[in-house]
């Protein structure tokens, strides 16, 4: 028993040292852009900086200045150009981790905050980067908080969105795999019905030049979308899309003379726009679809020119 | 005392015939009004092979369909319309002509309201769009004032007018703040937005969401240009939004408003600590931290709830909002 106690003090330092070590593999991000030192303290070597959002790993922590440091590895990021794994130091306050009180709400906040930096004429320079990595932050460090299925679903959106630009610009392909993974991960909600919708996309035509092949294709595909997700935030968008590329359709065939296919056309956009008068009474898509139903009345062109 | 059954009906008869002639003349005098929801040319006569008056655009004010007439199977209407002059000067001149009647939207048409609203959206999804249609903005804002105008009774008036008046306030706004003047710290230096329409809204609708959009709107006009470095704009800007918030505790605008009056005073907690004023910092400090803990127990919903939190926690951990070196605050 004497043996027991008097290794017992030497056991708990160890157990306790072996539980700081532990916190070697703690997640973290960070919210606030910082550099990144080479040693803990503001007076040692800048080498590198931290972007918030970052995908972090805490090795270490350390006071200095009076305040805690954290010795971090900084997961690589293509995004950001950074190609390996780097480790330095950063000062503790704006790091947050899984045991931050509150934590997921506060990153939560900090990536709107840059989302709305993002929007703003003069914001604050890849403030988006930064409110796509921070959102995707939320469900990686806290997967059951009630944010954690928007988070991903707004990491995905900004990052679809970003590339999209991209893809107007240089045609780089866009990749789905983000909002596949939230389709996957939450199913049944209304983030994967969101991402399923934004996925619909990607297969679009890039352009119609005059033929119907496209919008009866993507007409098909919005009917199907509204269809399959009838309770979707997107459903009565979808079902407008429909309308409007049905309506689209009986100008092209009224130029290539089909006037049956033309008439078919018209018929089935009525119905479509009319659906939505009937089933979705809010928002703003029962005028646009009620408009929609004025122009198929008065045949007033829809594609093409629209002007007399 | 009897009645003679025959001139009983006769005098009915001769009161309902009187009953018929007055409505119907009421109805007559009624001015047919609306608008155009589509560009088009106007003629001199019902024909497009004739001399073309003046183009019409979207949402413009047509204050008088005067005659319709049918020629080769396609209808015509003659109207009156407003058409702008000087964009400059805003000037504006009465034309009338004829259009072809299946772009006129009037008050007799069935759903009119709805058809102009409709136009009205797509057209302010038009402005949202990189590359969408010139002017659609402007035809937005027109469109949403004329479901105002002329269908004062439509479950869509009052969003309609809420609607034109912040376009306008929008497009008012990026003029001034290109202007010199906007850097100016005192706001009575500038040329604000015009308020018309807005004061309009909230007379016409008092107590409404549209009425508390419309205030929130107006504060811009209250705003320093540039704080330059001094407290006494963060002040008074944080005290407009906290005011705002208490006497609009039902708006939409209600937590970003506190959000706003919570987050000045988090600039100041920067401004005195860099003056060496610890007391008025920590003033400062606390009534930050109460204003987002506000939002925190009254507005649950929306993304308020987790900026005020990050903002509590920026506080809680001295991580700043305002760098006074550059004067500017910390995006």
């Amino acid at each position: 028993m004497k043996r027991w106690k008097k290794i017992r003090v030497p056991l708990l330092i160890l157990l306790a040292a072996a539980l700081a070590s532990g916190a070697g593999n703690e997640k973290a991000t960070i919210l606030r852009e910082s550099a990144l030192y080479s040693a803990p303290g503001t007076n040692s070597q800048k080498t590198g900086q931290v972007e918030r959002g970052r995908d972090l790993t805490i090795l270490g922590r350390k006071d200095a200045d009076g305040q805690p440091w954290f010795n971090v590895s900084m997961a690589s990021d293509p995004s950001a150009q950074i190609t390996k794994e780097v480790s330095g130091w950063i000062p503790g306050a704006a790091v947050a981790t899984a045991s931050t009180a509150n934590g997921d709400e506060v990153v939560f906040g900090q990536a709107v905050a840059s989302e709305h930096q993002a929007e703003e004429r003069g914001g604050r320079k890849n403030a988006a980067m930064d409110a796509m990595r921070l959102y995707a932050r939320v469900p990686e460090l806290f997967t059951n908080s009630p944010l954690a299925a928007e988070g991903a679903w707004r990491s995905a959106d900004i990052r679809w969105q970003l590339a999209k630009a991209d893809f107007l610009r240089s045609g780089t392909q866009m990749d789905e795999k983000y909002l596949q993974q939230v389709v996957a991960k939450y199913p049944q909600t209304k983030q994967a019905q969101l991402a399923a919708y934004e996925l619909l996309e990607g297969k679009l035509c890039p352009e119609w030049r005059g033929l119907p092949d496209c919008p009866e294709k993507e007409s098909a595909i919005y009917e199907q979308y509204a269809k399959e997700n009838p309770k979707s935030p997107k459903a009565t968008e979808a079902l407008y899309n429909a309308a409007w590329r049905q309506a689209a359709l009986t100008d092209i065939y009224r130029i290539d003379n089909d006037n049956s296919k033309s008439d078919a056309a018209r018929k089935k956009a009525a119905a479509l726009a009319q659906q939505i008068v009937n089933q979705y009474s809010q928002d703003d898509w029962k005028p646009r679809a009620q408009a929609l139903l004025y122009k198929l009345e008065k045949k007033i062109p829809v594609y093409g020119s629209a002007t007399e | 005392m009897k009645f003679n059954m025959p001139t009983l009906t006769r005098a009915l008869l001769a009161l309902w015939l009187i009953l018929v002639m007055a409505m119907t003349s009421a109805f007559g005098q009624e001015k047919e009004q609306g608008t155009i929801i589509s560009d088009v040319d106007m003629y001199v006569s019902p024909d497009t092979t004739a001399q073309k008056l003046a183009r019409a655009t979207r949402g413009r004010d047509v204050i008088l369909v005067m005659d319709r007439t049918t020629l080769s199977g396609k209808l015509w209407a003659h109207v009156l319309v407003v058409v702008d002059v000087n964009l400059e000067q805003e000037t504006t001149r009465q034309i009338s002509g004829w259009i072809p009647n299946t772009y006129l939207v009037t008050t007799a048409t069935r759903n009119g309201d709805q058809i102009i609203y409709g136009e009205a959206v797509d057209s302010e999804n038009q402005a949202q769009q990189r590359g969408g249609r010139k002017g659609s903005a402007q035809d937005a804002m027109r469109l949403y004032y004329r479901v105002y105008e002329y269908f004062p009774g439509s479950p869509l008036a009052g969003e309609a007018l809420w609607r034109a008046a912040d376009i306008r306030w929008q497009l008012e706004k990026q003029d001034v703040m290109r202007r010199p003047s906007s850097r100016e710290m005192d706001p009575s230096v500038r040329e604000g937005m015009e308020e018309q329409t807005m004061k309009e809204l909230i007379k016409k609708f008092p107590h409404t969401k549209w009425a508390d959009l419309a205030s929130f709107d107006l504060i811009d006009n209250k705003l320093c240009g540039s704080w330059q470095g001094e407290t006494k704009c963060p002040e008074k800007e944080s005290d407009l939004y906290e005011k705002y918030a208490r006497e609009h505790p039902q708006s939409p605008k209600a937590a970003e408003a506190l959000y706003d009056a919570a987050w000045r005073q988090a600039v100041l907690v920067d401004m005195y600590k860099a003056a060496n004023e610890r007391d008025k910092s920590e003033k400062a400090r606390k009534k930050s931290t109460e204003l987002a803990q506000q939002i925190v127990t009254q507005y649950a919903e929306g993304d308020w709830k987790p900026l005020a939190m990050e903002l509590m926690h920026a506080l809680e951990q001295g991580l700043p909002t305002y760098n006074a070196e550059t004067k500017k605050p910390v995006s």
